[in-house]
């Protein structure tokens, strides 16, 4: 059976032993390919500079160019979004305070980002609506042991950052934001990367800008940055002095020449994105059971990531319709599950009752996207959902 | 009157155009460089434990005859991850005599480094001191560190944690390709942590690995890194992101196949400092004493000011005026550097360390040099000694 060929009867599917859907498995991460020539020629000025890492001049161009397209002052790069926010947290948490306010239904690792700054995280319930955490919700959760607010946007959009940066700024607390998910977007017509104190963005190849590993972060304060680029290289002022704890967190010449060509090609992927965004929109309509979430076209959007809420009329729950899928080698997956306030911990946590994104949490899966991703996948993907909606009664027989 | 001495200190143009830093800097020529990411495009698999990671790790594992090496994206990292797969607690034994990264991961571990001295001989961590720490409450291990291309004294040390029942992990960011009686580095602690920064003999821009025998361990440090199914799922405590990249392993595992080559290119640049500086008063260029076989990747000279006419910071402003970047490592020790000022320290501090620091300068040994830069930087060290007066005075009016 050829790729992509329409699923007839249960016994096609791959859960019933017959050929995947896809020969090459179609996963959620962007994985773009920059022009390898235009990465070469990056490549080419720390190659003749002979210098490889420790602040050399890639590194240098790739911060002040994404100051430039975030709209900010200063931007600093790190090994990795991780440490980013560890080191972030560090310098930002009002001193003596211990608790971290931060989304539940968000990135797996997010709490170890806190515990490794040396806090507490506080998990705070979403809005069902943004996928977000709104200032109403964080208000109630403010107290004389807060040390940071973390925002995080959601997959698709934006949490309401302007509202929850009124929210600190009348507190006193300092407004930390995980922009990873939204590089391009625009909150009111203004760039994220701006709000808050900082926001910080990955450079992982799963992520929109590709610098094989990666972090940076976005300030305009100067004072934080200039600590910041201290810190990632171990604290050091001068040759022989060392100011401050510091780790190594620095981002390599070979990334940072990656992410260059990324970022040079980065409205190309975006209209690539869009025409694949625009197809799911188109082919899942006719869907019953599935609804796209979809990207607020009145602002600047990545539209890398396909969001689908499976409704109370989808026949199938989650972990099923996932296995199915990804046995066809559409590799779609959970998003946030589960949310961080119902995983075990070694260390502690203070959460309350978050129904909602209980709720939410076993909801919302991602669909395949990014570079390995073309419409006729699009199409073939939806014909798989819609043949799994028609013959859900029909599963029962197949593999768990 | 005497014509001026040729130091650039005095006036004198500078020996060299362009600056000679002492890092190793190797690095894979274009062609072979542009090969190698030829093949991680075409692939287009760019992190997440992939192919070429895993033949860095399977080929380290081979080269070393160990069960388990992994590779992370840079030394530091890597030895934060050991002091967290350990699951250490309190204090942690360990040289202030030493890059302050090997304090800074206990810190970022949540740990306390106590500082021991070294042997002033050795430069390595003292077994006595080590000892006479080891009876304060709250210690769980000892973090040594081999320094120079050369080793700690493992086999006592080990011995030491042996009979306290904590593990002996090693910082061996200076180590790769070095031998010792007991067997090659990478293979002597319950963890071991090798650096690919640029500066070492193995370069991978940045990076690392991390080496154990130890099956849990290995377990719990692939899922600290996050390893995108390399290895079953282990519970451990938290994890991060300690990957290396599609592309620090290419540049690694191309460096890995020209290291032979590299060492020897150091023992002749070590060759030839230790020829232009025979005789020479006051200066000695320190040798292994552990290392059955070096990487030479360090010329460390220790220098008795009093023999020499100059101190070490005299003859460093000689050298660095005449663009040879001559570095004081370690200078000053981790003790004196925040956060640890306040640290913990023996009753009577750390005199050998103190010492050391006040002592040590290294010299320019890798890529960036060939051996007529050395002969010449041999030449530039007996002029400073030659015209110690006028170098002293000199340093005096700029002061």
């Amino acid at each position: 059976m050829s790729e992509r060929a329409p699923k007839r009867s249960v016994s096609d599917l791959a859960m019933a032993g017959a050929e995947p859907l896809f020969a090459r498995p179609r996963s959620t991460s962007s994985l773009a390919r920059p022009d390898f020539e235009r990465f070469l020629a990056y490549s080419r000025e720390f190659h003749q500079a002979h210098q490889f890492t420790n602040n050399g001049p890639l590194v240098q161009q790739l911060e002040t160019r994404l100051a430039s397209f975030h709209g900010t002052a200063h931007c600093v790069s790190f090994c990795s979004g991780f440490w980013a926010l560890v080191l972030a947290i560090r310098c930002l948490a009002l001193p003596g305070r211990r608790e971290v306010v931060m989304p539940s239904l968000t990135y797996r690792r997010m709490a170890d980002v806190a515990s490794w700054a040396g806090l507490v995280p506080r998990f705070c319930e979403v809005d069902a609506d943004s996928l977000g955490m709104t200032p109403a919700l964080v208000e109630p959760l403010l107290n004389q042991d807060t040390a940071l607010i973390l925002g995080v946007h959601p997959i698709v959009n934006c949490f309401d950052a302007p509202g929850i940066e009124t929210l600190a700024l009348a507190h006193g607390i300092p407004l930390l934001i995980d922009a990873v998910e939204s590089v391009r977007e625009t909150i009111g017509g203004r760039r994220v990367g701006g709000f808050g104190r900082a926001e910080v963005f990955s450079l992982h190849a799963s992520k929109l800008l590709n610098g094989f590993e990666g972090g940076y972060l976005t300030t305009d304060d100067a004072e934080l940055a200039g600590r910041l680029a201290l810190i990632r290289g171990f604290g050091f002022q001068g040759p022989d002095e060392v100011v401050d704890l510091g780790m190594n967190a620095k981002l390599n010449e070979i990334h940072a020449a990656m992410a260059l060509a990324g970022l040079d090609q980065l409205e190309e992927q975006i209209e690539r994105n869009r025409a694949l965004y625009l197809a799911y929109r188109e082919a899942l309509a006719a869907i019953p059971g599935l609804r796209l979430v979809a990207f607020d076209q009145s602002e600047a959007c990545g539209y890398k990531n396909i969001l689908v809420e499976l409704l109370d009329d989808w026949p199938l729950d989650r972990a099923r319709t996932l296995s199915l899928l990804n046995a066809e080698n559409a590799l779609a997956r959970a998003y946030y599950a589960p949310p961080l306030h119902q995983r075990p911990y070694a260390y502690p946590v203070i959460a309350g009752p978050l129904p909602v994104t209980e709720r939410l949490g076993e909801r919302f899966l991602l669909l395949p996207c990014g570079h390995f991703v073309d419409a006729q996948d699009v199409a073939a993907i939806a014909t798989l959902l819609h043949f799994l909606h028609t013959h859900a009664d029909d599963l029962e027989g197949l593999p768990e | 009157m005497s014509a001026r001495p040729p130091l650039a200190l005095l006036g004198a143009p500078p020996a060299f155009e362009h600056p000679l830093p002492v890092g190793q800097l190797n690095f894979p020529d274009w062609g072979a460089y542009v090969e190698a990411m030829r093949g991680i495009f075409e692939r287009q698999y760019y992190t997440n434990q992939g192919p070429l990671v895993q033949t860095l790790e399977s080929t380290l594992q081979a080269r070393l005859d160990i069960p388990h090496v992994i590779a992370v994206t840079n030394a530091t990292i890597g030895l934060i991850m050991a002091a967290e797969a350990l699951q250490l607690r309190g204090r942690v034994l360990t040289p202030a005599f030493s890059f302050v990264a090997t304090a800074q991961s206990l810190s970022w571990a949540g740990l306390e480094p106590r500082f021991c001295d070294v042997d002033p001989a050795s430069h390595h961590l003292c077994p006595e001191a080590v000892e006479a720490a080891l009876e304060e409450p709250e210690v769980s291990a000892i973090l040594a560190v081999n320094l120079w291309g050369d080793f700690a004294d493992v086999p006592r040390l080990r011995t030491l944690a042996l009979r306290r029942g904590i593990p002996l992990y090693l910082d061996s960011a200076h180590a790769f390709g070095c031998v010792s009686e007991e067997g090659p580095a990478g293979t002597l602690g319950e963890v071991e942590v090798f650096s690919f920064h640029a500066t070492k003999v193995l370069g991978a821009t940045e990076g690392g690995c991390i080496c154990t025998a130890d099956d849990t361990l290995a377990a719990r440090l692939r899922n600290i890194r996050s390893s995108y199914g390399a290895g079953p799922p282990v519970p451990v405590a938290r994890t991060a992101n300690g990957r290396m990249s599609e592309a620090q392993a290419a540049i690694a595992l191309l460096e890995l196949e020209r290291l032979p080559a590299i060492i020897e290119r150091n023992h002749q640049l070590l060759a030839a400092y230790r020829t232009g500086l025979e005789g020479l008063p006051g200066l000695h260029l320190r040798a292994p004493q552990r290392a059955v076989q070096s990487n030479g990747q360090y010329a460390v000279c220790e220098i008795d000011a009093a023999a020499l006419g100059l101190n070490r910071d005299a003859l460093q402003a000689v050298l660095r005026a005449e663009n040879v970047l001559a570095r004081r490592y370690f200078h000053p020790g981790i003790h004196r550097l925040p956060p640890y000022r306040d640290g913990l320290l023996p009753p009577g501090g750390l005199p050998h360390t103190d010492a050391l620091c006040n002592r040590l300068l290294q010299l320019p040994v890798g890529q960036r040099v060939d051996t007529a830069d050395v002969e010449r930087i041999c030449d530039l060290i007996r002029l400073a000694h030659t015209h110690a007066d006028a170098v002293s005075s000199t340093m005096e009016v700029a002061r």
